[in-house]
């Protein structure tokens, strides 16, 4: 089948300039709280929006709720770094630990399309051995998943996002849909100095078309990929699933804030949500709950929905609720040329090289890390140089350099510990809850992987001509938070998302992950979402 | 503006971003021409805090506030409590730590020339304001300097790289949309882009 007749979005939207088909939101399909829908779905992002077009194809009676806004690129969106501070969850958060993670603008989404509206656009799969991690190294854990049984749900949303890259040659090897894009100045320097040292590298994976895809244009290289794609050029769910959602009698409800789930006491089933729109507490009832509020919100969530039943947090019985949440230490490391390289110039995911991914048996460390181009604007940049600690005069000057300035990221693969877990923090939200409270500590092998990435950038680098290197220690990406699991004394959920604890509540996000490997989590949590839909549409047929 | 480095003016000749408006997107040069015009009034911070603020804020962006009213956009910020969404756990909520911090730094004044920090000489600003970054991760006040200097910088690097013009002086156009890039690669230039005047001029080689 056609990726048209499988999901039609980027056929939905128009085609004349504007990015939003206003006439399909205005006749979106509304339920009323009291009717029993088939599914509620909490969040609207990579995982939520997966579940609700294709259950909604599948003829459920299926609704979104968003805490944020239903975006319209033309009018909410801005061509801006500070401009797009409306795009993150910026709700108060706590963070803890030996190394905690700094939240906000670099991993949390908020409004229909999720964090994919300000993530950078890399697509690439995990690779058959993030699977079994456990078994194959000793570290990490086994999913309850296999790749074979994902690759189909991949090759899916690769097709529908769509993805543009060189031929992988790396996990298991494929193709992409569309031909690699033509590279920029920081593309330009990472395979120069790549070939240099003999590293392979490789164009893609981006989830931006090259060239139109339905009624969505081509890219137009401005740069601001992390702000929200004006063009529509760059994929998220507001324009990859949504519009076949809706067009398919599914509702998004923005603004509605869910706050906690209702469980029966008796039957122990889920029975809807409790949630916030314009001031007002109201209830929609649901056979069937799904939570994709990502790897703080899931599992905060959970917590504050803590019953009789429940009493230290629904679905958590066992204490699994919060744990094994992940980040990737992401080291960025820059290079000065005399020449322009103007990264500002052409999507900031441009070229990568999972070449360093794998476990080297020859090295101290197990697991490994990918490197990426990233190409920060101005006040990103500046977050770079002030970290080497220059300040006033030197800062300016420093900063006045830009233009001559490469940048590396690296994704290494930092291993689920129990220990790094969301709990309920004293102070309160302006809906009266409990925030979030995220620790996070490393392990000597995550810093050792961060050290060795670094190491490669820089040698990448200098072997392209930069006679000055200088780096950032940062993290990328959440996962994990309410693992799947063989059994509920070891994750939240089973190998189809649905939770041990209450048999009609389902977690379709990011924190069902086990492990992350190196690569950039969305494609993943979209197909781990496609995969539950599959299993969920199959049993009710 | 303070002292120290080479200078920066002047490697982008006659490089106006603003130049350029009319071929942005109404939407974002809405947003980004607001920040052109006169600064609102301080609505967040007291009155010793915003003399406080406004010096400390000038000497980490190396400037008097008049090419960018730093302390009005950390201000207007603050009022509206748009935070990063994250703390750490050992530092007040961001609008608190902020009057925390700059009251601490007064105090800091105080202690060294019996005046508040706005009124001591610059060396002794610098000095205060250098002591903090010193400290790295050690106790300031209470506080782990490292995250009151990580509050510090972010909101002022936040602000001053908003503006045109700082974005001017590093050569970076600002909004693209709809217009885009053509020629991409490295050395290329659109035409309405500047070249480096100094290109092998590098800050960092130099300090070696």
């Amino acid at each position: 089948m056609g990726v048209r007749e499988r999901n039609e979005s980027a056929w939905l939207l128009p085609n004349d300039g504007t990015r939003t088909n206003h006439r399909l939101r205005r006749d979106m399909r509304q339920f009323a709280d009291s009717d029993e829908i088939d599914l509620v779905i909490v969040g609207c992002g990579a995982g939520g929006s997966v579940m609700l077009q294709r259950l909604a194809r599948a003829g459920w009676r299926v609704a979104a709720l968003d805490a944020g806004p239903f975006w319209d690129p033309d009018t909410d969106w801005v061509s801006d770094e500070a401009g797009s501070h409306h795009l993150y969850w910026t709700d108060p958060r706590v963070i803890a630990g030996s190394d905690p993670v700094p939240m906000g603008s670099n991993n949390s989404g908020r409004g229909v399309g999720g964090s994919m509206v300000h993530y950078a656009g890399y697509t690439p799969r995990f690779h058959p051995s993030d699977f079994a991690t456990h078994t194959l190294d000793g570290v990490g854990a086994d999913w309850p998943v296999s790749y074979p049984e994902l690759r189909p749900y991949y090759e899916q949303i690769e097709q529908e996002l769509p993805v543009a890259g060189e031929r992988w040659p790396w996990g298991d090897p494929h193709g992409y849909p569309y031909r690699p894009h033509p590279v920029g100045g920081n593309g330009e320097i990472f395979l120069r100095g790549a070939d240099k040292l003999g590293i392979m590298a490789k164009v893609g994976p981006v989830a931006i078309a090259n060239g139109r895809f339905g009624n969505r244009p081509h890219c137009i290289y401005r740069g601001f990929c992390l702000q929200g794609c004006k063009v529509n050029a760059k994929a998220s769910p507001l324009i990859t699933h949504v519009p076949d959602a809706l067009a398919h009698g599914a509702e998004v409800r923005p603004d509605a804030m869910v706050t906690q789930i209702a469980v029966d006491k008796l039957t122990g089933r889920a029975l809807g949500v409790h949630y916030v729109t314009g001031g007002r507490e109201r209830f929609q009832r649901a056979r069937m709950v799904a939570v994709a509020g990502y790897s703080i919100e899931t599992p905060r969530l959970l917590l504050n929905s803590a019953s009789s039943r429940f009493p230290e947090g629904l679905c958590n019985d066992f204490d699994q609720v919060g744990r094994y949440l992940m980040v990737q230490g992401a080291p960025q490391t820059a290079g000065r040329f005399d020449a322009e390289v103007r990264m500002y110039k052409a999507p900031p995911p441009e070229v990568s090289t999972e070449a360093f991914y794998e476990t080297d048996p020859a090295k101290d460390y197990k697991r490994g890390f990918s490197i990426q181009t990233v190409s920060p604007l101005p006040i990103t940049w500046a977050e770079h140089v002030a970290a080497q600690g220059h300040w006033g005069p030197a800062l300016r000057e420093y900063m006045s350099d830009y233009v001559h300035w490469s940048c590396l990221g690296g994704l290494c693969e930092f291993l689920p510990r129990p220990e790094n877990r969301v709990t309920l923090a004293g102070e309160k939200d302006s809906y009266g809850l409990p925030v979030a409270r995220f620790s996070y500590s490393q392990c000597d092998n995550d810093r050792a992987l961060a050290r060795a990435a670094q190491s490669v950038m820089e040698g990448i680098l200098h072997a392209a001509g930069a006679d000055e290197v200088i780096t950032i220690q940062r993290y990328a990406h959440l996962v994990g938070g309410a693992r799947m699991a063989e059994d509920e004394q070891h994750g939240v959920v089973d190998r189809y998302g649905r939770s041990f604890a209450v048999p009609n509540l389902y977690i379709t996000d990011g924190s069902v992950l086990p492990t992350q490997g190196s690569a950039n989590p969305a494609l993943t949590i979209m197909a781990v979402a496609a995969r539950t839909a599959h299993h969920l549409a199959a049993g009710i047929s | 503006m303070s002292g120290g480095g080479r200078g920066w003016d002047g490697r982008f000749p006659g490089f106006d971003v603003l130049d350029q408006v009319r071929h942005w997107d109404q939407v974002t040069a809405d947003v980004v021409l607001a920040r052109t015009c006169s600064p609102a009034s301080v609505k967040f911070f007291t009155e010793s805090e915003e003399s406080c603020g406004r010096a400390l804020l000038n000497l980490l962006t190396g400037q008097d506030g008049k090419a960018v009213p730093v302390l009005e956009m950390v201000d207007s910020r603050l009022a509206a409590g748009e935070t990063d969404g994250w703390r750490y756990s050992d530092m007040p909520e961001d609008g608190q730590a902020w009057r925390d911090t700059l009251s601490h730094l007064d105090a800091d004044a105080y202690q060294r020339g019996g005046t508040p920090f706005a009124d001591a000489a610059q060396a002794d600003q610098l000095k205060l304001i250098q002591a903090v970054q010193d400290l790295e991760s050690a106790d300031w006040h209470g506080l782990p300097a490292a995250h009151v200097w990580s509050l510090w910088t972010r909101y002022a690097c936040t602000a001053f790289y908003a503006h045109p013009f700082a974005w001017a002086e590093i050569g970076f156009p600002g909004p693209a949309y709809p217009r885009g890039y053509k020629n991409t690669g490295v050395g290329k230039l659109e035409p309405f882009e500047v070249g480096d005047a100094h290109p092998s001029e590098d800050p960092v080689r130099e300090d070696v």
